[in-house]
């Protein structure tokens, strides 16, 4: 018996030390509850790489990632991982619910932060530190079905480059009869409708924290004249993204502004020749934008290891080459190498709109400052308010809570 | 203390800590959570503070700020209306279908037990289905209503201003049906039958022997499922979150909704405290037309 334990002992011993890297540790992380499980596989790959990483994952929906984080932070039992929707990072980080990244990149051979694109290392920074690390990265184009073109007598080759143009082929290719609309978009009153909503603001101009500026009168005023002329669904102010593309794929939709998110649902359901065009200025050559998103991973202040925590960091930026084939997304970074790009159409069409991506904030205020678009746009696109006077009142309560 | 034993006479040691048992229950799980909303809606909270109960006291200024919003006065009116007909609505199907059911034909049971189908889905479910059925372009409501030629045009029940209210309610209304049958069927057959045989001999028609005979028995029974229903109608969150989650542009929000949107999506937790508070008064006005209903129910 004697033997058997000192034998037990000293196999003990050799595990111990034959991982001095990684001692036993528990990797706490949440994962967001969606088809392509980003997070989960990643933690799940990075488990196995690392036996004696006892991971823990949960799941939390996309709507709910803020205010359980919020209430993990406040109770104080917390995940050591969080993701993170990009124009959050800096109310988590202003209140200083997160780690530090900085000294951890200093020293880091996996991420190099210099190589990151600006706009979602923006998104991932608050007053000049980085508290996060983007999964990826996303924006919007239209989608749009190239029969329907042809069939409405409209060139595939010459896609609508101005909002005139949106509009009339928008009109072109609606066709009530069939239950077909010529444009597909969300207008639903949260944050993926301002995230549809501000690349239309932006183009003219002006911007989140300059509603004042006439620009977003107009842009609000030419989502309601599309609305108004029925050329998208009246329920596109209910719409999700999905929901959105969803009509697109079944062809009751000829156009849709999405993100590339949604090209692995588009390549399996759609049964048509679809393309990817860069959104509408609104004159010719006026200026592009479009909009910043994808997920940010985090470290929380009270992870139990942050080293450990920090390297699930370095996996998950490590395989940023897989984002754009498996994962629908656009990657992070310069020194990224995306090998065979799927749907090579749109994976130019997708990374020449990402340089006209734009970030959202960053405000430590966001949540309050898109529920004011927000409401701005819908009381707009039911009539409840002029497009002039509803931006001027959201411009004012961005001004009163962000500064 | 001894005074409020004297009125337990025949309570021993095991009872009195069976009672004591419920009563910390209720306290740290309902009675906490519910001061601590009260003190939180007198401060000035400032989010991922340390859980404490030392805030800056700020008065009446979060109630004076949420009655300040230009969107207060609409959802005060649209609270009063969801809960007000889905209350009516509930009721009067439910008493309906519970009067159907008490009739003897045949199945009557078991069709009364699918009806509750539709009660143990959970809300979200029922709002995702229901999203389905509302649906402007491909729903089920507006193909069916044109179908039958009582529609010319579709209605968009969920994105048009003018309907969204009334489309949750009919979609709460639909859930809630089932548990008012169900209390209702169960009040009805307490009615003892020699009542109904009495007034038949006496010459009374159906409709006196309901005035007269099952309306006043079922007095404390309505009281009962009136205060249940209204408390489950403002609790009600799930449905709208799948549905509309207040929109478009506030058209169906209502105040339990707002509270959550308040304190969880822009984390106004002090205005969304002052909103839940103003909830709970009037919830308990209910809870005490509940309690009177169910005192009158020992007494009968």
């Amino acid at each position: 018996m004697k033997k058997l334990l000192a034998a037990s002992a000293a196999l003990g011993l050799a595990i111990s030390l034959s991982c001095t890297a990684l001692h036993a540790a528990t990797l706490s992380v949440w994962a967001v509850d969606e088809p392509d499980n980003y997070t989960e596989k990643m933690a799940q790959e990075f488990a196995k790489l690392h036996p004696d990483v006892h991971l823990q994952i949960r799941k939390v929906g996309f709507a709910a990632l803020n205010d359980e984080t919020m209430r993990a932070v406040m109770s104080g039992s917390m995940p050591d991982v969080v993701p993170i929707d990009n124009p959050n990072t800096a109310m988590f980080a202003s209140k200083n619910a997160l780690l530090d990244l900085t000294p951890y990149l200093a020293k880091s051979k996996v991420i190099d932060a210099k190589q990151i694109f600006p706009g979602p290392l923006k998104n991932a920074s608050w007053n000049g530190k980085v508290y996060a690390i983007p999964r990826g990265t996303n924006t919007l184009a239209l989608y749009y079905n190239e029969d329907m073109f042809k069939a409405a007598g409209l060139d595939p080759n010459r896609p609508p480059q101005t909002w005139d143009e949106l509009y009339a082929d928008a009109k072109k290719l609606t066709d009530a009869q069939k239950n077909v609309y010529g444009l597909a978009f969300s207008a639903i009153n949260n944050e993926e409708g301002v995230f549809q909503f501000l690349p239309f603001i932006q183009a003219t101009g002006a911007d989140w924290d300059k509603l004042n500026d006439p620009g977003a009168a107009r842009a609000a005023a030419f989502w309601q004249k599309l609305m108004d002329a029925k050329v998208a669904s009246p329920d596109t102010l209910t719409h999700t993204q999905s929901e959105a593309a969803a009509t697109f794929i079944n062809g009751n939709a000829a156009m849709d502004i999405d993100g590339p998110w949604e090209l692995n649902a588009v390549e399996k359901g759609a049964k048509f020749k679809w393309r990817v065009a860069l959104l509408p200025t609104e004159k010719a050559g006026g200026a592009r934008a479009s909009a910043l998103g994808e997920q940010n991973h985090a470290i929380l202040r009270g992870a139990k290891d942050p080293d450990v925590a920090f390297q699930f960091l370095e996996y998950m930026y490590s395989q940023r080459g897989r984002d754009w084939n498996e994962f629908g997304m656009l990657p992070p970074s310069k020194d990224t190498n995306t090998p065979n790009p799927k749907w090579p159409q749109a994976y130019k069409a997708f990374n020449e709109q990402m340089e006209y991506a734009r970030a959202r904030g960053p405000n430590p205020q966001w949540p309050k400052v898109s529920k004011a678009i927000s409401d701005a746009m819908q009381s707009v696109l039911t009539h409840q308010a002029a497009p002039a006077q509803a931006m001027t009142t959201a411009g004012q309560a961005v001004q009163g809570v962000a500064h | 203390m001894n005074t409020l034993l004297r009125r337990f006479p025949r309570a021993n040691a095991f009872e009195i800590s069976l009672a004591v048992f419920a009563l910390l229950y209720l306290l740290i799980f309902a009675g906490l959570p519910l001061i601590y909303n009260i003190v939180l809606s007198f401060q000035q909270v400032d989010l991922m503070e340390p859980a404490t109960l030392l805030r800056p006291f700020v008065g009446l200024a979060n109630y004076r700020d949420v009655f300040g919003r230009p969107e207060a006065r609409q959802v005060l009116i649209n609270t009063v209306l969801f809960v007000g007909l889905s209350l009516t609505l509930q009721i009067i199907i439910g008493f309906l279908l519970a009067l159907l059911f008490a009739q003897d034909f045949p199945f009557a049971s078991a069709m009364r037990g699918l009806f509750l189908a539709g009660w143990i889905m959970p809300g979200l479910v029922v709002g995702v289905i229901w999203k389905l059925i509302f649906a402007g372009d491909y729903g089920v409501l507006n193909h069916v209503l044109m179908q039958t030629h009582l529609l010319h045009e579709k209605i968009f029940w969920l994105s048009d201003p003018a309907w969204s209210l009334y489309a949750v309610i009919l979609a709460n209304v639909w859930l809630g049906v089932p548990f008012n049958m169900l209390l209702l069927s169960v009040g009805l057959a307490a009615i003892p039958a020699d009542l109904y045989e009495a007034a038949e001999l006496d010459g009374a028609n159906p409709l006196q022997r309901f005035v007269g005979i099952t309306l006043p028995m079922m007095k404390a029974t309505l009281g009962a499922v009136i205060a249940l229903g209204a408390i489950m109608t403002m609790q009600q969150f799930d449905l709208i979150a799948a549905l509309t989650q207040g929109g478009p542009a506030n058209s169906s929000q209502v105040a339990q909704f707002w509270s959550w949107q308040l304190s969880l999506q822009t984390f106004e937790v002090s205005a969304g405290s002052a909103v839940a508070t103003l909830m709970l008064l009037l919830v308990l006005v209910v809870a005490v037309i509940y309690v009177r209903s169910t005192r009158n129910e020992r007494m009968v």
